[in-house]
This record gives structure tokens, sequence and C-alpha cells, in this order.
């Protein structure tokens, strides 16, 4: 209850920073609509050659992406902390985060929240509506539950990752080029699973989770049956990988060794 | 009284590798390293009682902000027993902070980018505290260091004097019984120290707030603290009280004569070799300081006077960054 009341607070305060600046809120605004336009023109354009990919039909696939964009927009909205290193341990601003009484992981999160990036999330809707209703998709009430809770467990896998490669700032004093090169692994799980050959696959599914923040949870939705356990399974997955990195976070911090001052 | 610190054989040890040089140094960094463990802080044993308020003075690279980091819960020690309030500061962490406040001079507490007043807001969220304590103890905090004008400014745009007064303000919103102050007054004017003095002093005496205070100001220290902890290469090498410190090494006067001629370093000390005098040369041409005990003072001045030809004379009180220069040079307090 009082984390909660703690993130209306920041997200209050966010607001008020960004509405100061009102100019630079606009043009934000007008050039994460753009990019947003062209991401979708894009999608539009590729999956234009292809009609039909290992059984799925282009509408599908199209839906997949757009289900990815939403939980990879919360994502980015609430977990995007691949500047964690340069900014907490390097500059030590991670002294001033332990000195306050909530957890540290908290603090950051809320800290390099960055709401603008919610707007992605609204076109995944908007491309989901759009190749759902080709596909003449039947949703059921209870489909709109599922949706969320599928959307929360892909964001989890997502957070969890990267929560965890965050905290290998604790114990090498490196800065890591991981970063940049998990988000393209991340990129494959847009992809419907079947088209990778077995490695992949596994390690998608399993170690670096990424198919379970587009391709499984999509399955459901466009009613591939053989896929529902997978699906059902998302939740379950970014649970267990968010869990594990909490943990790990939790064991860097005591490894924490400071700046200099 | 229960004591505020209880600290005991506290260690913490840095593990660090020595990079060789040249590129091909920089290979075989690659596959083997050399490491080295440095001791930072070197079993310190100490304890503070609440109310108290002490100076933690070193030099650069002696192991202060080490140990205030181990004492506000931010690094683990590597071995040892810390105990703050307590409470074991790394264990409980969450719980702990609570209890204590922490201003780091040279990093800010604050957000860089709303208003001070907002900074509070979220602050005042974090450490649950409610609206009556808030009004009540803040409203007093902000009149007396004179931050009123400032709440609705956004931090960036403060001088650092400014910010440092907001700074103190904000690790004080939840009225913590310890204080830790990490150099407080670098880089501020006269005036503005001296009113964060007399704030410290109030708070302590108001709230018998406990105040450990790390400085390279000796004044504040003086102004402030009636016991210093004195460290050196992560050990602690004085514990006491300043007055105590003052009268084993800062005994007796220094004499500063300006002369009109040249004279040698040889001349004065044949002129007062039965006399307990060091001489030193001073920083301006012809001047020269005599460090005197007490009961040669007199003698020591009335032969160079007849002696010689003297410009100007100045009698000191010798000053504690002097006492406390000689103490590191000799590396360890006797007596």
């Amino acid at each position: 209850m009082f984390y909660v009341s703690v993130f209306f607070q920041y997200m209050g305060q966010y607001m008020k920073t960004k509405l100061q600046y009102r100019a630079d809120l606009f043009v934000e605004f007008i050039s994460d609509l753009m990019f947003q336009a062209v991401n979708l023109i894009f999608i539009l354009v590729i999956f234009g050659h292809t009609s039909l990919l290992h059984g799925w039909t282009r509408d599908e696939m199209i839906f997949i992406y757009g289900f990815f964009l939403v939980p990879f927009a919360l994502f980015g909205a609430f977990f995007n902390i691949w500047d964690f290193n340069e900014r907490y341990i390097v500059r030590g601003e991670l002294d001033r985060v332990l000195t306050r009484p909530v957890h540290s992981l908290f603090q950051i999160v809320l800290e390099r929240m960055e709401l603008e990036s919610l707007l992605g999330g609204v076109t995944g809707i908007i491309i989901m509506m759009y190749a759902g209703s080709r596909l003449h998709l039947e949703l059921h009430w209870y489909d709109l539950f599922v949706f969320i809770l599928f959307v929360v467990g892909g964001m989890l896998v997502y957070a969890g990752v990267f929560i965890s490669l965050a905290t290998v700032s604790f114990w090498s004093d490196a800065r890591s080029s991981i970063m940049p090169m998990m988000y393209n692994i991340s990129n494959y799980g847009r992809y419907p699973i079947d088209i990778y050959n077995r490695v992949i696959r596994y390690v998608l599914t399993w170690v670096l989770p990424f198919a379970f923040v587009g391709v499984y949870p999509s399955a459901y939705f466009l009613g591939k049956k053989e896929w529902y356990i997978y699906s059902f399974l998302t939740p379950v997955v970014g649970i267990v990988f968010f869990v594990l990195a909490v943990f790990l976070w939790n064991a860097g911090v005591k490894r924490y060794r400071g700046a200099g001052n | 009284m229960v004591n505020a610190i209880e600290v005991e054989k506290l260690r913490k040890e840095f593990k660090s590798y020595s990079s060789r040089s040249g590129l091909m140094g920089a290979f075989r960094d690659l596959f083997t390293r050399n490491y080295k463990t440095i001791r930072a802080v070197n079993d310190i044993s100490f304890t503070v009682k609440q109310g108290e308020m002490v100076g933690y003075i070193g030099e650069n690279g002696a192991g202060k902000s080490t140990t205030i980091k181990m004492l506000t819960g931010i690094l683990t020690p590597t071995s040892g027993k810390v105990l703050v309030n307590g409470m074991n500061p790394h264990k409980e962490r969450e719980t702990f902070v609570q209890t204590i406040g922490v201003v780091f001079g040279q990093r800010s507490q604050l957000w860089w980018d709303i208003a001070v007043q907002e900074s509070f807001r979220l602050l005042k969220k974090v450490y649950r505290v409610s609206d009556q304590d808030y009004k009540e103890h803040m409203g007093h905090v902000i009149e007396t260091l004179d931050i009123g004008p400032l709440l609705d400014k956004p931090v960036r745009k403060l001088s650092l004097g400014q910010r440092m007064r907001c700074e103190l303000a904000a690790a004080l919103i939840h009225n913590p019984p310890l204080l830790f102050l990490d150099e407080p007054t670098i880089g501020l004017d006269v005036l503005v120290k001296l009113k964060i003095r007399e704030f410290l002093k109030e708070i302590n005496q108001k709230y018998n707030t406990t105040i450990l205070l790390t400085t390279h100001d000796i004044s504040d220290i003086e102004a402030l603290c009636e016991r210093v902890i004195m460290l050196d290469e992560g050990k602690i090498i004085y514990d006491g009280s300043l007055q105590h410190l003052k009268e084993n090494w800062g005994e007796g006067k220094q004499i500063q004569f300006t002369f009109s001629k040249e004279v040698t370093d040889g001349e004065l000390g044949a002129l007062t070799s039965d006399l307990q005098v060091e001489w030193r040369k001073g920083e301006q041409a012809n001047s020269w300081v005599a460090h005197v005990a007490p009961a040669s003072i007199s003698d020591v001045i009335n032969r160079v006077v007849t002696r010689y030809e003297i410009q100007d004379i100045n009698i000191h009180e010798i000053a504690t960054e002097e006492i406390i220069r000689n103490i590191y040079e000799e590396g360890a307090v006797h007596g």
C-alpha cells in the first residue's frame, strides 16, 4: 500500500516536471507519434512481401507484432534502466538511493520512469485491432483479463532479463556492452517461434524467454491450440524471471563498493 | 544513556587490480590480473553516545567516507561489528535509514529538476512523515535556515550555499536522532558556514540529535565538536576531546619576528640554545617563527630584541590546524 502511494507521488512529480517544459513536451509528443507511425508503415511494408511463413499468415504476424509492442512499451516506461551502470554505479548515485527507506530497485524504477513510452502500447493496440479485424478473431469477455495477465507477464520477462543484466555492474566495474545485444535478441520474440531452429527456439523459451513477450501469448488470441500451454505459462515465466532478478539485485547491492569521492 | 553508534573492530577491504603499463601489459591484464587488497578501514572501534557531536577527521583517503558509508548502510563491512541506533545498518537497511539523516556535501540528495518544496514533498512521503509533524518541525527548520524564498525554485538554479542549506533541511525531514554530515561546509562562504553551524548546534540542543561530521575545515570542528576522532590510513590515531589535544600538543606560543636584516638559522639557534625553542623560517623575507614553551617566552623575546634590529613581532596561539599537521607528520598521538 505504501509503495503504491509512493508510486503515485513520483508519477505526479514526473508529470509536473514534464508539464513545466511545454514546448519540449509538445515536440516530444509529436516525434513519438511520428516514430510510431513510421514503425507501423514499416511493418506493413515488410509483411507486404510475405503472405505465408511456416503456416503463419501475414495478418497473424502483424498481430503478434502488435501484441509485442504493448508489454514492450510498459517495460520501456518502467524498467528501462540501460544506463544503470553509468548513472548509479560510476557516478555513485546509488549512495543516495541506499540512504532512503524504500527498496533500492523500486526507487530506481521510479526515478527512471519514462511514461511517454506508453504511446508505443497504443500503437500496438491499434495494430492488433487492425490485424484482428482482418482475421475475424472472436473475443470473449474474459479475454480482456487474459490480455492484461499476458501483457504483465511479458513485461516481467523483459524486466527480469534487463534487471539481471544491470546487476552485472555490481560485480564488474567495466561497462558492459551486453545491453544493445540483448535488445537485438529480444526482437526475435516478435516473430513466430517455429521459424527458428531448435536451439534458438529453446533459448528463446527457457534461457532468454523473449518468446513469452510476443509469439506465445499472441497464439492464445489467434486460437492456435497447440501453443496454449506456452501461452498460459507467460505469467509464470514472467514472475519466475522477475523474482530471480530481484534476488540477484539484492545480492548485488551487498557487493556495492560505492564511488570514491 | 544508550549509545547511538557502537563500532567494534570494523574493517573494510577493497580488492582492486593494478594494471600493467603499455599495450603488452594490457594484453597480459586480460588473462591474469594483479589483485591487491586494500584495507580502507582497519579494525577501528569507537562508540558515540546519544547527543554527542563528534568530528571525524583525517586526510583524503584516510577512510572517513568509507566509515560513514558503512555506518549508513551503503557499504557492507568486510568484518567487525556495527550497531547504529541499535540496528545493523546493512541488514535492516530500510527500517534503519528511517532513523538517520545523511548529507553528502559533494553529492546532491535533492532532485535536480524540480522545485525544492517538491523534493521535500517526495521525501516526506518516502519517510512517511505526517502532515502535522512536517508542518511543526519543518516550519521551524525552514525558518532557521532561511530557505523560505528558495522553496519554489528548482535545485539546479540555486547557488552552492543555498543548495547546501536545502540539503540540510531535506536530511532533517523525518527529524532523525542521528545525523551524518560528510563535508557539509565544503566550498561555502563564511556567512553560510556560520549559519549552518549555528543551526546544527540548535538542533543538537533542542532534539539531543547526535551528529557525526567529517570535514577538512578545522574551524567547523572547533565551533561544534567537543570530541574528535582522528583517522590515518584506516586506523584511529586519536580519539578524545579537542581541548586535550590542544593542551598536549598546542602548549606554548608562536612568536613571529620580522628582522630588518638577514638572519640565519644557526645564529638564532646559538642565541637561544639553552631555552625550549624551535625556529622555523616564516613565509615572508627575513621572518622567523619561534615555537616557544610558556616558561621561555620572555627570555626569547628579550634576547632576540636586544641582539637584532626588529621590524615586527607577533605572538600567536598555536592553531589547531598546526597541531593536526604535526600529528600527521609524526603519525601517532602520544600522550
